[in-house]
């Protein structure tokens, strides 16, 4: 029987054969473990960084909306109709901003069409109104470096 | 346009005067649209990269003069310039960034409202047919549309956003409230006010993939009725456009496409019934070499006298036209 010849055989060589393999899984497993710790560390930073530029950028928009519908109330003619209209655009959009939900597709696009009623009421108004701080670099902005 | 032949050809452009007066390169021109009428002479309007705008005028005696010159309201170069349909207010363009209303006011034109909103250089200005709204374009990829209040009071109405590039002019139909703007992403774009939270919105965008152009469009102009616009572009051609509600291959333009390119001439387009192609052609008609020293950068024909042409140059120089047929 060259049956336990042969698995002595396989047993003997399985520690040097499968020694590339034990060796990989070992590191793997310590690779992930690491990675674990690190990635959550550095996403709670990231997280922290990114939530804390959105969450200033959209509290100063509503701080000036507050200012605005307070002066409305006290004097209704403090601005024409078209403004206080897009004032209230502009306060249903920040309203509805997912501020929990990071991973919403559509983020951006709300974001910008926040900044662009922003931008059309100050002008309209005549004031030189612009939220300052938030970090520059956009998409945008790194297509214009590469172009 | 009916005493010309422009079939048989002999056509010439005859220069009737030289008009300098910029210290640096012309841009852009505009004619008064309420010349003729109760008693203003014809008058055009020009604007520069010596930072003013200038207006001429045909004198009693037939020559034209520099009656005013528009300065102090922009501190880079004037890019575009364009009359009111009242022909009453002027509104010029700037690398500045803001776009200037004039008015004359007595004998004097004054700067009645500054708008400001862009980020970047202003690259064209153009009215509507009722004077209601003012659309500017800019380097910064917007095109924002400008609704006119009471007392010269301007308010933004709206901010465009939809091309990727420069925006380098704006047109309105010549009667509907549709806008086109054109730009260096290769396209033309079309907007309407259709009622959105931003009131206005792109409805057709002509890129490579719809027979559009494939290089930066410079230009663009619509045909008096409406019915036709054109399109010019780096890549060297002109596009010309059916606008109207049912596309066709029949109807006719009657009018003549003025082209100024780099190359310092002035060509003109006209339509051809060649039978053997069948549809619509356009060939050149005419080519003037050298009609400046240096790159033609805009050519109007005015819009009171058809066969006067004007066009301004890298040159500094504005010269005026007559289009002639030679025996």
């Amino acid at each position: 029987m060259e049956a336990p010849t042969a698995r002595l055989l396989t047993d003997f060589l399985d520690s040097t054969v499968l020694l590339e393999q034990t060796q990989y899984e070992e590191g793997f497993k310590d690779g992930y473990r690491d990675g674990v710790a690190s990635g959550k560390e550095e996403g709670r930073e990231v997280g922290l960084k990114h939530g804390f530029e959105v969450g200033e950028e959209l509290g100063f928009y509503r701080g000036c909306i507050e200012v605005w519908k307070s002066a409305i109330m006290i004097d209704p003619n403090s601005f024409s109709s078209r403004v206080q209209k897009r004032i209230g655009q502009l306060a249903e959009l920040a309203e509805n901003y997912p501020l929990f939900q990071p991973e919403n597709q559509n983020v951006q696009e709300m974001m910008d069409s926040i900044r662009l009623n922003f931008k059309i009421i100050s002008v309209n108004m005549g004031v030189k109104l612009e939220y300052e701080g938030r970090s520059r670099t956009s998409k945008q902005d790194l297509e214009d470096i590469v172009v | 346009m009916s005493e010309i032949d422009l079939v048989d050809g002999n056509l010439a452009l005859k220069e009737i005067q030289k008009l300098d007066g910029h210290t640096d390169r012309v841009w852009s021109l505009a004619w008064n649209p309420a010349a003729g009428a109760g008693g203003l002479p014809p008058t055009l309007a020009s604007c520069s990269g010596d930072k003013t705008a200038r207006i001429w005028q045909q004198g009693p005696s037939g020559s034209w003069n520099c009656t005013a010159v528009l300065e102090d309201a922009h501190n880079r170069t004037v890019r575009s310039c364009a009359w009111s349909p009242c022909g009453k207010l002027l509104a010029t363009g700037s690398f500045d960034a803001t776009t200037a209303i004039w008015q004359q006011i007595g004998g004097d034109f004054e700067c009645v409202a500054t708008l400001e909103g862009h980020e970047n250089e202003v690259k064209g200005v153009a009215w509507n047919s009722s004077g209601s709204f003012l659309a500017t374009c800019s380097r910064d990829k917007s095109v924002w549309i400008w609704e006119m209040q009471p007392g010269n009071e301007f308010d933004c109405a709206s901010v465009l956003h939809g091309h990727t590039q420069d925006v380098k002019m704006v047109q309105w139909h010549p009667h509907l409230d549709v806008l086109v703007s054109v730009s260096y992403d290769n396209s033309i774009r079309i907007w309407i006010e259709d009622g959105d939270l931003n009131g206005w919105s792109c409805v057709q965008t002509l890129g490579e993939t719809s027979s559009g152009h494939s290089s930066t469009v410079w230009a663009l102009s619509f045909s008096s009725g409406g019915d036709r616009m054109v399109t010019c572009s780096d890549d060297l051609t002109m596009k010309i456009w059916d606008t109207t509600n049912n596309p066709s291959e029949d109807g006719s333009w009657d009018g003549i496409i003025a082209t100024g390119a780099a190359d310092d001439s002035i060509c003109l387009f006209h339509e051809t019934k060649d039978s053997l192609v069948g549809g619509l052609s356009y060939s050149l008609i005419l080519k003037k070499d050298k009609a400046h020293d240096m790159d033609v950068n805009s050519v109007q024909w005015n819009p009171n006298e058809p066969k006067i042409l004007a066009s301004a140059s890298d040159d500094g120089s504005i010269k005026l036209w007559r289009l002639t047929q030679v025996p």
